[in-house]
């Protein structure tokens, strides 16, 4: 809202204020927040009146003048100037050399095509006045040289834009502000005075058929009134505060709004059909032309005015266009009604009717005020516009809402903000916001019992906010009027205590669950990995992308960009990976190594026996609230990453290498060591328990890993297909991994579990190193496996230390060598032991696997 | 047999000093001292001296080998240390080459902003929670005093999922979440991702909250003040002080924005200055004191318990702390971002 100086200076006396500095500091101090203040004539400082004495064509240039100008006294200035529209003898507004214009031009002295200019004649758009202007600025032909334009056009005033908060209604006018500024200085604000109007006789009758929606209506009925342009005063105050002027009745309604914060209504009173007007809730289907000639369709919720035969506007929001005050109107009609805050907001979100009328209704108006409004609005447009009232009208479905008092200890303030305020400091300040305070002596009895403990007798506030302050209804309301008039830097601060033991929280599940996931991101940062944060909704074309669909769909999004609730982190993964290559350049290969631990969102199959419908074949479920707290969506956590690159991130060529599987494998099962997972086996995805997986199929088939925990499925990771790479036009080969964080969480050590130390050995190990050839689907793992099974008990650990395919074996066959280590924890070995062992070890390789062994 | 050994020795000693190879000197060692040196061999003959003249020629000869030995150490020693310089001379590199570097991996600037907002407000005892960010309706709004139909609604563009559900604007549900399930006292700070319907700069559609809410007898409007007076000298310094103005939340009554001092430019605020632009102050968080509405939508009775309630934007720190002038780049997933912090 914006508010001027001069304006607020009518209303309250604003003498004891430095200025309006401190005027905005003393606002945003008590919570009304100043955000932008505009002083007018800043840059018009060195602009005057001055009076063209001769105008001739420059010998240079066919667009300029030279004019001899004129500032009353001294010597007559040399100007060039671009404009047509002057002529010797007008009066204009001239920049001397020095001005500093509001468009940003310093005028100096020079030569334009070697004529010299002392100075610039104006246009509006150079001083500010307008963003576009032909011309110069002509002045009236009674102004007087030499004088200050500024003071010329009156432009001493100061603007506040301030930035209200939803609770302060009551602050939307000047008057309003006034008060609350007078509340700060301790002073009185001056009430605008105005005739009451009598309520009788006017030709047209109000009714209410809104119940609650709309309780009071007062109508006046004038007559003779003759519709023209507002009078100076009036279009500078209204532009001053950025309301343009429409005509002399359409400008007293506003700026009676502007005044008192109470928006009214002007109908041209002969288009008033059947000499009733009321109020009721609109009917569905309804047709409604408004003022800003658009039509609307109601749909039966809306409060709606209405005459005899139909609706003539939308209640507190904005008048009809078949109703309003027009050029040729003599006789009007004006309104002056209260609406429920709710109904106009349904009102005015339902149409996108964003008003000053229905901003200031749906915050509330002061319910006790609506008699003064109107005839404040009456008078004014009879000054204005001449005429004369003919009688008023009213209508109320209750009677005006009585004080509400609240009850209040006298040291409730100083326990709930913890100052030390005196009880008459707190009175003061609830006078100065026009409370009404009584005080109520304790009864005798308590006085007594007080005084035996040695305490202070209760004194007990009965305060009774003034009908304007609807936010004030709790003694909480209150406290904060204090808190707020005496300054909140007036609060001390204090600690607070600890009454209670604090939770030993490492056992709570979502203390554990945060613990958990900080130590997952820790590990995968260590393993180099930076984690990215991507939207929680993205297209469901890029899902598509995937062969992946959302269950779940945002109604209102901002674009199809940010529609579909991700099913999945790899999509905004991959996006973040194709986008790091775009803007990459140079030969090198690109590192890539990003993770996302969040969760992503499904459909909650289980809740839509309760009216929310499920999707099926990948339709969008719409979630229904179910109950107060449940929603029906699924929230599953997922840890993603996806890697690609140079396996260091700075090595000399001699030692740098692209990393492959196996660097995703070594992520994969360090992550999993550092967060203690239990009974994590890979599959490969021929052996996969979920073919169907979209993620495995996203997997480049030979390889790719389905992880196992314990029986559950717990992820994928392995190569991006290269073919989806193609088509992604990835420029290296990207490695990726999913995991369901709802599975390894349950499989990993808990936050306060034991690690279980395990003494080593004391005793010497020894080793024995097995080469073989075995055919090519023989895998590593199965090697080891029959080793250790085979070389019980003492056979401790088997590694794969070398793999060979090549000239020096039969094609379709690997060379593979195996290290063994052989241990007893309670003593030495004898190498006749180990060498039993070995042997068999060698013969089940031999009969389980086929292998030759090579010596 | 005096002049004998004085003659070996002397011809030890300058051996020993014309050596410039170690298996040289090692060679002169064993042609003297060895087995069948030169000496041991002199001092097989000692048999054959008078009896009255063995000690001394005994004593001679040790005297020689004393000497021999340690000349040959010395020796032993200068040679060893001239070879070790010139194999130290080879083995010289250049330092200046890159070093082998692996992949430095980092958290996100949310992450690391939120954990040490967790770790500040747990030194006061409050312990974290979570909640959905798909919420519903009731607990976002009407539950913490935002009615349908309210204005206050139009501070937070919402997106809505279906009837009655919301992706949550603000992390204000899980307290009351945790009002609904707790007795009091009740000491939580809630972090997580929050929705609003606004994209630029400075505004994004998701983007992260902490919430913090202590609700017990007999707490104070002071008592907010002291924790956040102590948050903002852990966060960004011990000479930080914060100033609050009256403003205007649904769920808090009374309301405040919480300003904190510029951290960089500090008391002498300059219009220059990239993190305050001359105002001296940061508007960091918003908070007040739980409205007795909440509690009584959770079940408590609001004559029995007060509390204070703050909530502050992640993203806003972290941009604060590190300079970061576009919010954006916390969603772009772009490295040359990421591994900065």
């Amino acid at each position: 809202m914006q508010v001027s100086w001069n304006w607020l200076s009518e209303l309250v006396d604003l003498s004891s204020v430095a200025g309006p500095q401190a005027l905005a500091d003393l606002l945003t101090q008590r919570g009304l927040e100043v955000e932008e203040m505009k002083t007018q004539g800043v840059g018009l400082e060195k602009v005057v009146s001055a009076q063209i004495l001769e105008k001739k064509q420059h010998p240079q240039a066919d667009r300029l003048s030279l004019c001899s100008v004129s500032l009353g006294s001294g010597e007559p200035l040399d100007i060039v100037c671009g404009a047509q529209n002057m002529k010797a003898g007008d009066k204009v507004a001239l920049a001397q050399v020095g001005a500093n214009l509001p468009n940003g031009m310093k005028i100096a002295q020079g030569k334009i095509r070697g004529e010299v200019s002392n100075g610039m004649l104006c246009s509006e758009s150079e001083l500010g006045f307008a963003a576009q202007s032909e011309g110069i600025i002509i002045l009236p032909p009674d102004t007087e040289l030499g004088l200050p334009l500024a003071k010329i056009m009156g432009l001493n005033d100061t603007i506040f834009t301030l930035k209200l908060t939803a609770n302060r209604g009551d602050c939307l006018s000047h008057y309003g502000l006034a008060r609350e500024i007078a509340s700060a200085l301790r002073v009185k604000a001056k009430k605008p005075i105005a005739e009451l109007v009598q309520f009788k006789g006017s030709p047209i009758e109000v009714s209410l058929n809104a119940g609650e929606g709309a309780p009071q209506f007062f109508g006046c009925y004038l007559e003779g009134v003759k519709v023209g342009p507002s009078p100076r005063w009036l279009v500078s105050k209204l532009e001053a505060v950025g309301s343009r002027s429409i005509n002399n009745i359409v400008d007293a309604t506003n700026f009676v709004m502007l005044e008192l914060g109470h928006p009214t209504h002007a109908y041209d009173a002969d288009r008033i059909e059947g000499k009733k007007i009321g109020v009721r809730i609109a009917q569905e289907g309804e047709k409604l032309p408004l003022l800003d000639k658009t039509e609307i369709t109601l749909v039966g919720t809306e409060l709606v005015i209405e005459d005899g035969s139909r609706a003539i506007g939308l209640a507190g929001v904005m008048g009809g266009g078949n109703s309003e005050v027009q050029d040729s109107t003599t006789r009007v009609f004006l309104e002056c009604a209260e609406f429920a805050p709710g109904l106009v907001r349904r009102g005015k979100t339902r149409h996108q009717k964003q008003t000053d009328a229905a901003h200031r209704f749906e915050r509330g108006i002061d319910p006790q005020n609506l008699p003064f409004v109107i005839s404040r609005l009456a008078h004014l447009v009879v000054e204005l516009a001449g005429g004369k009232i003919v009688g008023g009208a009213s209508a109320q479905t209750r009677a005006a809402p009585a004080p509400r008092p609240i009850e209040v200890h006298a040291s409730y303030f100083n326990s709930f903000l913890g100052t030390s305020l005196e009880t008459a400091e707190i009175e003061n300040v609830l006078l100065s916001l026009e409370c009404q305070v009584e005080k109520s002596q304790p009864g005798k009895s308590l006085a007594e019992k007080a005084a035996e403990s040695g305490a202070a007798a209760e004194t007990l506030l009965l305060i009774s906010p003034p009908s304007y302050r609807l936010d004030l209804n709790i003694r909480e309301d209150l406290a904060e009027e204090v808190a707020r008039s005496v300054g909140y830097d007036k609060i001390p601060s204090t600690v607070p205590q600890l009454t209670t033991a604090p939770t030993a929280s490492a056992t709570e599940p979502a203390v554990s669950r945060l613990i958990l996931v900080d130590r997952a991101k820790d590990a995968l940062v260590q393993l180099g990995l930076a984690e990215s944060l991507n939207y929680s909704f993205t297209s469901a074309q890029w899902l598509a992308q995937f062969g992946m669909k959302s269950s779940l769909k945002v109604v209102n999004p901002l674009s199809v960009e940010h529609e579909h609730m991700v099913p999945s982190l790899l999509p905004g993964l991959v996006h973040n990976a194709l986008d790091n290559w775009r803007h990459s350049f140079g030969s090198e290969s690109l590192a890539i190594r990003l993770f996302e631990l969040r969760p992503t969102f499904q459909f909650k199959p289980a809740a839509s026996s309760d009216g929310a419908v499920a999707g099926t074949d990948g339709a969008v479920a719409v979630p229904a609230a179910t109950g107060e707290t449940e929603t029906g969506v699924e929230e599953k956590w997922k840890l993603s990453f996806v890697m690609s690159g140079p396996r260091s991130s700075q090595a000399l060529r001699a030692e740098q290498s692209e990393m492959d599987f196996y660097d995703l494998k070594a992520v994969v099962e360090n992550l999993f060591a550092n967060l203690g997972t239990k009974g994590i086996r890979f599959m490969p995805a021929s052996a996969s328990r979920t073919p169907e997986n979209e993620i495995l199929k996203l997997l480049h088939p030979g390889q790719s890993v389905e992880i196992l925990a314990g029986n559950a499925v717990a992820g994928y990771f392995g190569m991006l297909h290269p073919g989806k790479a193609r088509e992604l036009k990835a420029r290296a080969p990207l490695w990726i991994a999913e995991l369901d964080w709802e599975v390894v969480s349950k499989m990993s050590r808990g936050a306060t579990e034991s690690r279980g130390f395990k003494p080593w050995a004391e005793f010497p190990p020894m080793e024995r190193d097995f080469a073989m050839v075995v055919k090519n689907d023989v895998a590593a793992d199965k090697i080891t496996q029959v080793v250790l099974k085979a070389g019980k008990p003492l056979a401790k650990t088997a590694k794969i230390f070398d793999v060979y395919r090549g000239s020096q074996v039969p094609e379709g066959m690997t060379s593979v060598a195996v290290r063994v280590i052989f241990l007893d924890e309670g003593r030495s070995l004898q190498e006749v032991e180990t060498d039993a062992a070995s042997s068999q070890i060698i013969s089940a390789l031999q009969k389980e696997l086929g292998a030759q062994l090579r010596t | 047999m005096i002049q004998k050994l004085d003659a070996i020795g002397g011809q030890a000693l300058r051996d020993i000093a014309a050596a410039t190879q170690l298996d040289v000197l090692e060679n002169v060692r064993i042609s003297v001292l060895g087995k069948k040196g030169a000496l041991s061999e002199v001092l097989k003959g000692l048999g054959t001296v008078l009896p009255e003249e063995r000690p001394k020629m005994g004593a001679a000869a040790n005297e020689w080998k004393r000497q021999i030995e340690e000349a040959l150490t010395i020796q032993k020693d200068k040679l060893e240390s001239a070879a070790l310089n010139i194999q130290l001379a080879q083995e010289r590199i250049d330092i200046s080459l890159p070093a082998r570097l692996p992949h430095r991996g980092a958290l996100h600037p949310v992450t690391q902003t939120t954990r040490k907002l967790l770790q500040i407000f747990s030194r006061l005892g409050f312990d974290p929670m979570t909640g959905p960010e798909i919420e519903t309706e009731f607990l976002n709004f009407e539950a913490v005093n935002i009615p349908k139909d309210h204005p206050a609604r139009d501070m937070q563009d919402t997106f809505f999922m279906g009837p009655g559900v919301v992706l949550r604007t603000h992390t204000s549900a899980v307290q009351m979440r945790a009002l609904r399930s707790k007795k009091w006292p009740v000491r939580i700070v809630c972090p997580g991702a929050v929705y609003r319907s606004d994209h630029d700069a400075t505004h994004s559609p998701m983007f992260h909250q902490i919430e913090g809410l202590w609700v017990d007898k007999n707490v104070k409007m002071s008592d907010l003040k002291g924790t956040l007076e102590f948050f903002a000298q852990e966060m960004f310094g011990s000479e930080s002080r914060i100033r609050l103005r009256p403003s205007y939340f649904p769920f808090v009554e009374p309301g405040a924005e919480v300003d904190v001092s510029c951290f960089l430019c500090k008391s002498k605020p300059v219009d220059t200055c990239k993190v305050c632009k001359g105002t001296g102050w940061l508007e960091i968080l918003g908070a007040g004191m739980v409205h007795p509405r909440l509690f009584e939508m959770a079940g408590y009775d609001p004559g029995e318990v007060s509390g204070f309630a703050f909530g502050m934007g992640v993203e806003r720190i972290a941009m604060l702390l590190h300079h970061i002038p576009d919010l954006r780049r916390m969603f772009d997933g772009d490295s040359r971002f990421l591994t900065q912090f």
